[in-house]
């Protein structure tokens, strides 16, 4: 169970170092823990970002107190929880405490110059290849003509409007809902 | 000025952590309510150029810009206050709902609605892509970097911290090139 605990918190410690430019920036790292430790499955944890967006609090914040949550109960959700703010907490101190000299440092933008288009391209991965594993299974390969449909009539509204969490998930719960049912 | 005590930072953030819904971008109103206009810990230009800069630190937008707001307050402690004021109806409101949907989850329209919100998640995905993509792609390498990553993510299985680690590194390498020729 300590071995457990510990595992969590460095993997979250690492979520708060690396995961640049918000919440969902933090999605390529839950799957890639999904991946290594098997703590929860694929299904679970995309519901579990789907409840954290429609949690009040910051959807990364929420996604880390819901995995840390599955896998180690409460106490599992505290040590993610505290592990996703930590370098954060680090970090925000330090930037506090030299802030001119950061904001003008050409140094420090020329590395995000390098950082934002990795962390865009994280996060189109992690869609790309869960569009693929929703809308195609394997052995047999059969497309899900059912998930293809929803997606793309999720995706003509939402993709013109302004980021709508709620709404998108509303939709997808009734759309769900319909299309299975029928 | 009066020392703002760290109850009053801790009250202000959980409330906004309660009315956080949808995402970091949301908190920026939150937050020129209720520490810009009714309290005046920040000017609005701090609150801009900390919304600015939490964007590019490393962490949650949201739970970054509470720590910059917080250390303006009220320094160290009240950056640890503000982020542990935020953090605070997250957790009791993902157990929860944990907990309930663990009981409801057996439920074959639970399921079913599940399933298209899986789906919801994918297009949240591909619209937060969207989002980002004209902050962060915007050069030629810039677009080097994404189309690298992408490829090199889709087949084969690096972790994302090396990920980013490998980018930073050739933003460097990339500047000092340019540096050179620019300066």
């Amino acid at each position: 169970m300590l071995k457990l605990y510990f595992l969590l918190y460095y993997e979250f410690f690492k979520i708060g170092i690396f995961a640049i430019g918000g919440g969902y920036a933090a999605l390529p790292f839950l799957y890639f823990i999904q991946s290594k430790y098997n703590w929860f499955s694929v299904d679970e944890l995309t519901n579990m970002i789907a409840v954290s967006n429609i949690t009040p609090g910051p959807i990364g914040i929420n996604m880390a107190t819901y995995t840390g949550y599955t896998t180690a109960g409460v106490i599992g959700s505290l040590i993610a929880t505290c592990a996703i703010e930590s370098a954060p907490f680090i970090f925000s101190i330090t930037i506090m405490k030299v802030y001119d000299k950061f904001k003008s440092c050409s140094a420090v933008n020329a590395v995000f110059n390098g950082l934002r288009p990795a962390s865009c391209a994280l996060l189109s991965a992690i869609g790309l290849q869960l569009l693929y594993k929703t809308c195609v299974t394997q052995n047999p390969f059969v497309i899900d003509y059912k998930a293809v449909i929803l997606f793309v009539i999720l995706m003509i509204p939402f993709s013109f409007m302004k980021k709508q969490p709620l709404m998108a998930i509303i939709a997808g719960a009734l759309g769900g809902i319909i299309l299975n049912q029928l | 000025m009066k020392k703002i005590s760290l109850w009053e930072i801790y009250k202000i953030f959980f409330i906004i952590g309660i009315q956080l819904l949808g995402g970091g971008y949301v908190i920026l109103p939150l937050l020129r309510k209720y520490i810009v206009e009714e309290r005046n810990w920040l000017s609005e230009e701090e609150l801009v150029d900390y919304f600015a800069l939490s964007q590019c630190t490393p962490g949650i937008i949201a739970g970054n810009i509470s720590m910059f707001s917080g250390y303006k307050a009220r320094g160290i402690f009240g950056a640890l206050t503000a982020i542990l004021g935020i953090i605070t109806p997250s957790f009791f409101a993902i157990i929860l709902l944990a907990n309930i949907l663990n009981g409801a989850i057996e439920n074959k329209i639970v399921q079913d609605a599940f399933w298209g919100i899986r789906i919801s998640v994918i297009v949240l995905v591909i619209v937060t892509v969207k989002d980002m993509w004209a902050k962060s792609v915007y050069s030629r390498f810039t677009s080097i970097i994404f189309i690298v990553v992408l490829i090199a993510l889709l087949f084969f299985p690096i972790s994302p911290a090396i990920v980013i680690l490998l980018s930073a590194i050739a933003a460097v390498l990339h500047s000092k090139v340019i540096g050179g020729k620019n300066a």
